[in-house]
């Protein structure tokens, strides 16, 4: 399933205005300016999912997990490197990371702001569907790219495509790359795609 | 068991059992259950909260916005609350071991509570994260400090690699000059002045690569914890005055004025001589290093209340008052560029400290910043004691122009190493003396037994460190000779070896007098002098 340039473009926009309001959270929390960038959206079968991320993201990752239910069901993650995620946590609370493997604070800290960004985004979906997302409690992981999109795929059978957005922090003139990934069934990616096509065109 | 007797047992387990503050509340955020753990950890029982609106009983919730996290479970939206982030949930007191948090740090979900489809409620975990934060308080900590450990062990080698290289340089520098000019001196005859130049520039670099090693080996010595001081009553004035005569030329040279002002009613203090005379010496070579041409150097020496003090004061280059702490340092020097523009290990100034410190005594140095000059003030406690037990070798130096004659002494010179055994013959012979000079311990042992009444010498000078059988065995086979034979003739040990360790052995051995190498001519001949006026022979 391909995204034609119109629908890549509704939903970058629609994303865009979720970061907006994650930006907004994450700004009043840490006490300082927080900026998201504009994201870039694509979508991918859930088994060329790896494939698709390695370029961007490689050794130790550090993922929050969040299952989201409802009349459009799946999985969401937020994916950071580790080395990445350590930086957002220093950043976000002025502490010293230590290795996430022994600092449960700072894996904390992830799954928060993992919580509030796939939040905002599953928001933005539910309102542009007009049906209520329920989403679990997020926890994090850490593991290999692959270890977590195997995890994905056994767990859930029937998700079948991954859309995949990139997401930049920006905050105290450092820059924090991490990426959502938000795993839908077939039926759940047919209904978002003709919600975004009305969106669009009743613009 | 049907199904509803399992969720209220459930129930009952999380209000009173559970390790974690549990609570509900309805779809308008009324309070509809309280568990025994909040009743503990929060004073506030289940009666008096439940059926309480939530935000009235903590309308700092609404303040910090965390309302709005109960909003969103009302949508079905699950969140977390990280104690990073937020501290804690709701206000609660604890204590971790000698931790005592004024607000429990608390990690809190809250959850939509649903019935089918439709949310009714909301459900809210609080784990107590004050133990991890503790511990990881302790983990920072220890970290923290392997980590400053780690830092000052490199740095520690990385000064330890600049002084190899500054060693090498510096090693290498004055043996240039030396080899040099005794390269053209082999090669060629040279006019009497050239000639005098080259000799004074072998002999001045020789000497400052000696100082080198002195330096080197003491350091190495305080390191190891050997440097052993032959404690005695000691003159101040006459070992400030011997230190002055050894550094006269080099101030000379870079016409320096040296302005003193020696109080001769100073009281003796507890010291080595030699170490003494070495702290003074360095302290006033450091200052003739960094003043420039031209420059006065002061050197006063003055009683006070119960302690000598020596200072010295130049008009030299400062030091900045970011390098004055660390001045004293082992292999620290003001800045690179400098060292090697003034040259030295790095070491004088450090010695100079360990020294003075072994004495018991304090060092200071001032200084008011770069182009300032700088000061170094130096103290010992002072003795009241009779006379010195005997008096010291730099007494002797005060009258270094006063050298005795060994005219027509017979003085034999045992040294197996060519070229140092001629050294000894020429000043020896200088002197007026009439040498015989061998290589080894048998040869000098052959021509004892062997030498008439008439040729025999008055004196020997041996070397320790020989290759077959060193000084030590010479002396003790001379000496199992009968007294008419040679066996009781007063020997000097001249040695290499220069620690007051090798000293206490070579006389030990049997030998009267020690000299260390590189020879000081003057100090040879009237050690000669001395030995012999004291044997009476």
């Amino acid at each position: 399933m391909i995204l034609t340039a119109e629908q890549k473009d509704a939903l970058t926009e629609l994303i865009n205005i979720g970061f907006g309001r994650a930006a907004a959270s994450l700004s009043r929390l840490t006490g300082h300016r927080v900026q998201l960038e504009v994201p870039q959206v694509m979508m991918c079968p859930v088994g060329e999912l790896s494939e698709a991320l390695r370029p961007y993201i490689c050794g130790e990752i550090a993922s929050v997990h969040q299952v989201f239910t409802g009349p459009v069901g799946g999985d969401a993650l937020l994916v950071l490197d580790q080395r990445s995620a350590g930086i957002l946590k220093e950043l976000l609370t002025n502490e010293p990371a230590l290795p996430l493997s022994i600092d449960a604070s700072a894996r904390e800290v992830i799954a928060e702001v993992g919580n509030i960004l796939l939040n905002a985004c599953l928001g933005m979906f539910g309102n542009l569907l007009k049906v209520q997302v329920s989403f679990a409690v997020p926890h994090v992981t850490l593991e290999g790219l692959e270890a977590v999109v195997e995890s994905v795929i056994v767990e859930r059978e029937e998700l079948r495509y991954a859309l995949v957005v990139h997401a930049g922090f920006r905050m105290k003139s450092s820059s924090v790359t991490g990426y959502l990934v938000i795993v839908l069934s077939v039926a759940s990616v047919d209904r978002l795609i003709r919600a975004v096509d009305t969106w669009e065109a009743g613009r | 068991m049907s199904d509803r007797s399992v969720d209220t047992a459930l129930v009952r387990w999380l209000e009173e059992y559970a390790e974690q503050g549990v609570f509900t509340t309805d779809d308008r955020l009324t309070i509809t259950a309280w568990n025994r753990w909040l009743e503990r950890h929060s004073g506030r029982s289940a009666a008096q909260m439940v059926g309480r609106p939530l935000l009235d009983a903590y309308p700092d919730l609404g303040d910090r916005r965390l309302d709005e996290h109960y909003r969103e479970a009302l949508e079905g939206h699950a969140s977390l609350i990280s104690h990073l982030l937020h501290g804690h949930l709701l206000p609660m007191q604890t204590r971790v071991g000698e931790h005592v948090f004024a607000t429990m740090p608390q990690r809190a979900r809250i959850a939509p509570l649903t019935a089918g489809d439709q949310v009714i409620g909301t459900v809210t975990v609080i784990d107590d994260v004050s133990e991890r934060v503790a511990s990881e308080y302790e983990l920072r900590k220890q970290i923290e400090a392997q980590e400053m450990a780690r830092a000052a062990a490199e740095k520690a080698l990385r000064i330890k690699d600049e002084f190899l290289a500054t060693l090498s340089h510096e090693i290498r520098t004055p043996l240039n000059a030396v080899l040099g000019w005794a390269r053209i001196l082999t090669e060629r005859e040279l006019e009497p002045e050239l000639l005098s130049r080259a000799l004074n520039s072998i002999f001045r670099n020789a000497t400052v690569q000696a100082r080198m090693i002195d330096d080197l080996l003491d350091t190495a010595r305080i390191m190891a914890g050997k440097l052993r001081l032959q404690m005695q009553p000691v003159d101040l004035l006459s070992v400030t005055i011997a230190a002055m005569d050894v550094l006269a030329p080099v101030i000379e040279a870079k016409r320096i004025e040296l302005r003193k002002s020696l109080d001769p009613k100073v009281q003796r203090v507890l010291g080595d001589p030699d170490r003494l005379q070495q702290i003074i010496w360095n302290l006033l070579s450091n200052a003739a290093k960094f003043t420039e041409s031209g420059g006065a150097i002061d050197l006063r020496l003055e009683q006070r209340q119960g302690v000598a003090r020596i200072t010295v004061t130049d008009s030299g280059k400062g030091i900045t008052p970011e390098f004055l702490p660390y001045i004293f340092e082992r292999f620290r020097q003001g800045d690179a560029s400098s060292s090697r523009r003034e040259g030295g290990l790095g070491l004088g100034l450090a010695l100079v400290r360990e020294l003075v410190e072994l004495h018991g005594g304090v060092v200071r140095a001032d200084s008011e910043g770069p182009g300032k000059g700088s000061t170094f003030t130096i103290e010992f406690p002072t003795v009241i004691s009779p006379e010195p037990r005997h008096n010291h070798v730099s007494r002797d130096r005060l009258n270094a122009d006063s050298v005795p004659s060994l005219d027509g002494v017979r003085v034999l010179v045992v040294e197996d190493e060519e070229d140092a055994r001629e050294l000894l013959s020429t000043i020896l012979s200088d002197s007026g003396a009439h040498v015989t000079s061998l290589g080894s311990c048998a040869e000098a042992m052959e021509y004892m037994k062997a030498a008439a009444a008439e040729q025999r010498p008055k004196v020997i000078v041996s070397d320790i460190g020989m290759a077959r059988e060193d000084g030590y065995h010479l002396i003790q086979q001379l000496r199992q000779l009968p007294p008419e034979r040679g066996g009781a003739l007063p020997a000097i040990a001249v040695t290499g070896y220069a620690a007051p360790e090798d000293r206490t052995r070579a006389l030990s051995a049997g030998y009267q007098r020690h000299v260390s190498k590189p020879v000081d001519p003057v100090a040879l001949v009237k050690a000669i002098s001395e030995a012999i006026r004291r044997a009476g022979v």
